[in-house]
């Protein structure tokens, strides 16, 4: 990127003066003069992903200005920015949906990239960074959830850190070390928003980077052939920029007309003030943990606990376990069945939660 | 509970004939036996006997407690006999009484030191086996009557003398009548538990069932002529519901108005102060009225409320729906026209209203209606708010001041209904007047809020237009851009990193 011949020739005016200084459109046309496979249909997941991210880290930062990390004026605070703030209520309505957007777009870009088998070499690491991101996206969403510090969210916060308290050998001192105590109290409230705002967004930033590095390194997947080991991969190309790019703006554009949307005919609901001595009936986690949560109720314990986590593991050295080097759906029977049986057992664990 | 009109009736006719005669009523029942219809009906009439048919409770039976600390052989021997035996021996065994030391023998007498039967079981040494109903009141009675055994168990010793108060008690005193209720019909034989166990029969939610198991059964209520039908009645009242329902410890059973251990209706001059046990402040609004300083000429609580079958108080308890027929009769004595209370007029509900009494041409009538319709009006407004207000949460609008607004209204308006117990205009009025001020407010906000929904709706379709528009703009683009030469997807055989 530093080499003469990539250099810029000498510009005019302001472009010119920040180019001699920054040489930027070397690292520009490194980034995005890249070709990707015509084949690709990565349906905008990832992409939608990242722009979410972007979304929250611009809310996030706005709420943060008025939010008090204590449980005597979390609420009020909370309270103050949806009723006296100017455009309040949209920044912490944007911020809400946005991070259930950007769950759920996280968990379709998984499927995606398993459905269309881009986890298989050369991309193992990819996928592993990814199954990172998605855990660091769970907890992101499961230590925001108690930030309002009203009912629904102390409530849910106490089932949610109980299935941790759960989790045999280590579960008492799991228990103890999310909520701060034994009770969810101020010590919880203090070291979740200590996690959400400064170590998650740090975590995510850097798996971020790694993540985001290899796909440009490695390329986009071609989902109807796997890659070539030793050379690089053959068949039509297309270019990312400013192809792919256009078309990730205008998914992003509509993305954020569907977040003024649902902001604007559904605004970040407040339940009454956080009160621990009054339990709300049927409270329950948000809605990413129903399956897990419903799957407790359903099994013995132990097994509620030990299935998660041990999929979660396996889901993460799926590189390394899967060694059929097919990537087509059809020739992947066995991989895709299961797949197939454990999501739609999850989709019905989490329509089962919402039941009254 | 109040008196029904036939409980009224009995009342009157017991204390009249039971006063000049109590002796010889005494001496009438004393051999009588519950299962004598005939005498039933007439011996057995008042459920609620005025003055006493007893002279006070007779002394508990006599029984030589074993000493603490001894060995309880009995449950040794027994739970070994038989199955049957042996749940009895168990039952005993987790009981109240079996972890708190009481033995075999501190009920059924006995030697319990003695594994020989011919010793344990001597019945003239004082073993009583299975005690005979009358027996078992005075046995109880023997310890829980006992302050000295009671003190280290913290339990009161007024149970067995309040017990021969009761309807129950002063029968079976009076008349041996062995049906009706004694300690171990409610409690238990073998197998009783704290008052404080949810499991226990007279666990509060668990009594109105516990009552209906013998009061709800038309066969052993027949001998007594009382209706069966209270505890469908109860159950579906406001305080049924709460408490069988809602589980609400504080919602009343039988025993909270009727008493436990001396059981009995509540004469008409107790209904005020039973009712203001728990409602304490409507009890002392009440005290202020023109109601209470007539005295049982005047309305209790039941009059307007009922008494098993209280309901939600509304609106409707003022007027009838159609003007009723009005009798003299229903509030004077036709001799001398004093003020008096025909009790059969409130036993329907629909009549249980202010104009039962209070003539349309009447100045007090006048008076009903203009509370009503101060009441009337502030409830609308109340309602009106109310409905504003979720109407803007229905749109996710946040309501919290508004619902403040509103608490403070509904302060105001169940002071308001609760003034009328009162009947005092003036201050019904003023709180009324307040109430219906501070929901207007509480629906001024809702509505400020329904506004600021609209602009931001409308916004919203402005900002969506706006990216509609440029996503449009990015599409002709991007189709300008796959049409330029060289950029049609027919680039290099090659993938990744350029």
């Amino acid at each position: 990127m530093t080499a003469d011949a990539e250099r810029a020739p000498a510009q005019a005016g302001a472009g010119g003066w920040f180019e001699q200084r920054t040489r930027g459109r070397a690292l520009a046309a490194a980034l995005l003069h890249v070709r990707i496979p015509a084949e690709a249909r990565t349906l905008y997941f990832g992409g939608s992903a990242l722009f979410l991210f972007g979304i929250q880290v611009a809310t996030g930062t706005l709420l943060a200005l008025y939010y008090k990390p204590t449980p005597a004026a979390a609420y009020d605070s909370v309270l103050y920015v949806m009723s006296d703030v100017s455009f309040g209520w949209l920044i912490r309505s944007i911020h809400h949906w946005a991070a259930n957007l950007m769950i759920l777009f996280v968990v379709l870009h998984l499927l995606r990239v398993f459905f269309q088998a881009a986890y298989k070499y050369p991309r193992e690491l990819t996928w592993v960074f990814g199954i990172g991101l998605f855990g660091v996206t769970m907890v992101f969403g499961f230590t925001g959830y108690l930030l309002p510090w009203d009912q629904r969210a102390y409530w849910a916060t106490v089932v949610g850190t109980e299935i941790a308290g759960f989790v045999p050998l280590v579960g008492d001192q799991m228990l103890v070390l999310l909520r701060g105590g034994i009770d969810v109290t101020e010590a919880t409230l203090s070291r979740f928003f200590g996690l959400h705002v400064l170590v998650l967004p740090l975590a995510l930033a850097v798996l971020l980077a790694v993540h985001l590095t290899l796909v440009h390194q490695l390329g986009l997947a071609n989902p109807k052939r796997p890659d070539p080991r030793g050379r690089e991969p053959e068949g039509r190309t297309t270019p990312f920029f400013p192809n792919y790019i256009l078309d990730e703006l205008i998914v992003w554009y509509i993305l954020l007309a569907l977040l003024v949307v649902l902001a604007s005919l559904f605004p970040a609901g407040l339940d009454d003030k956080a009160n621990a001595l009054e339990t709300p009936v049927g409270t329950k986690p948000e809605w990413y943990f129903l399956a897990v949560y419903e799957f407790l109720k359903l099994v013995p314990r132990i097994v509620g606990i030990l299935v998660p986590i041990v999929g979660l593991g396996l889901l993460t050295v799926l590189p390394f376990l899967d060694r059929n080097p097919e990537v087509l759906v059809r020739r992947r029977k066995i991989a895709a069945g299961v797949a197939t049986v454990v999501l739609a057992a999850a989709v019905a664990l989490t329509a089962r939660g919402f039941l009254p | 509970m109040a008196p029904g009109r036939g409980e009224v009736r009995r009342v009157r006719l017991l204390g009249a004939a039971a006063i000049p005669a109590g002796v010889l009523l005494l001496v009438l029942v004393s051999g009588a036996r519950a299962e004598d219809p005939t005498l039933a009906q007439v011996t057995f009439a008042s459920p609620s006997p005025s003055p006493s048919l007893i002279p006070g409770p007779p002394p508990p039976t006599p029984l030589p407690h074993p000493p603490a600390g001894g060995t309880n052989q009995c449950f040794e021997c027994h739970r070994a006999l038989n199955h049957r035996q042996e749940t009895i021996a168990t039952a005993w065994q987790e009981s109240i009484h079996g972890t708190g030391g009481v033995t075999c023998a501190d009920c059924h007498g006995g030697d319990p030191n003695s594994d020989r039967m011919g010793i344990a079981m001597d019945r003239t040494k004082g073993f009583i086996g299975k005690p005979s109903r009358e027996q078992t009141v005075g046995i109880c009675g023997s310890c829980h009557a006992d302050a000295q055994r009671m003190r280290k168990y913290n339990l009161p010793t007024d149970q067995y003398s309040q017990y021969w108060t009761s309807v129950h008690g002063q029968r079976l005193a009076a008349v041996a009548d062995t049906q009706v209720a004694i300690c171990i019909d409610c409690h238990g034989s073998h197998d009783i538990k704290k008052a404080s166990d949810p499991t226990a029969a007279v666990y509060p939610p668990n009594v109105p069932k516990l009552c209906a198991s013998c009061h709800a059964d038309a066969a052993k209520m027949d001998p007594y002529g009382i209706p069966t039908d209270q505890y469908e009645i109860y159950s579906k009242s406001v305080h049924g519901v709460a408490l069988l329902e809602n589980a609400d410890p504080r919602a009343p059973s039988c025993a909270s108005c009727h008493g436990s251990h001396d059981a009995k209706p509540p004469s008409a001059t107790e209904v005020v102060e039973v009712c203001g046990k728990c409602h304490t402040a409507t009890q002392a609004l009440f005290m202020e009225s023109r109601h209470a300083e007539l005295s049982t000429a005047a309305p209790k609580c039941w009059t307007c409320h009922g008494t098993h079958d209280v309901a939600q108080p509304s609106q409707k308890l003022f007027f009838h729906e159609v003007q009723p027929d009005y009798q003299c009769i229903t509030c004077h004595d036709l001799a001398d026209r004093s003020l008096r209370i025909e009790l059969d007029r409130f036993k329907a509900e629909a009549d249980r209203r202010c104009d039962t009494c209070h003539h349309p041409d009447s100045d007090i009538y006048a008076q009903v209606e203009a509370i009503a319709g101060s009441l009337s009006g502030a409830q609308g407004t109340f309602d009106s708010a109310e409905a504003r207000i979720h109407e803007a949460a229905g749109v996710g609008m946040i309501v919290e001041d508004a619902d403040v607004a509103l608490s403070e209204a509904k302060t105001n308006l169940i002071q308001s209904q609760a003034a009328v117990h009162t009947t005092k205009l003036t201050l019904i009025s003023q709180s009324a007047a307040e109430a219906k001020t501070k929901a207007e407010s509480a629906e001024a906000i809702a509505r400020a809020r329904l506004d600021e929904s609209l602009f931001r709706r409308a916004a919203m379709v402005v900002v969506v237009a706006l990216i509609v528009l440029i996503v449009v703009a990015l599409v002709l683009v991007r189709r300008r851009v796959e049409r330029r030469p060289g950029d049609d997807g027919q680039g290099p055989e090659k993938t990744g990193a350029s």
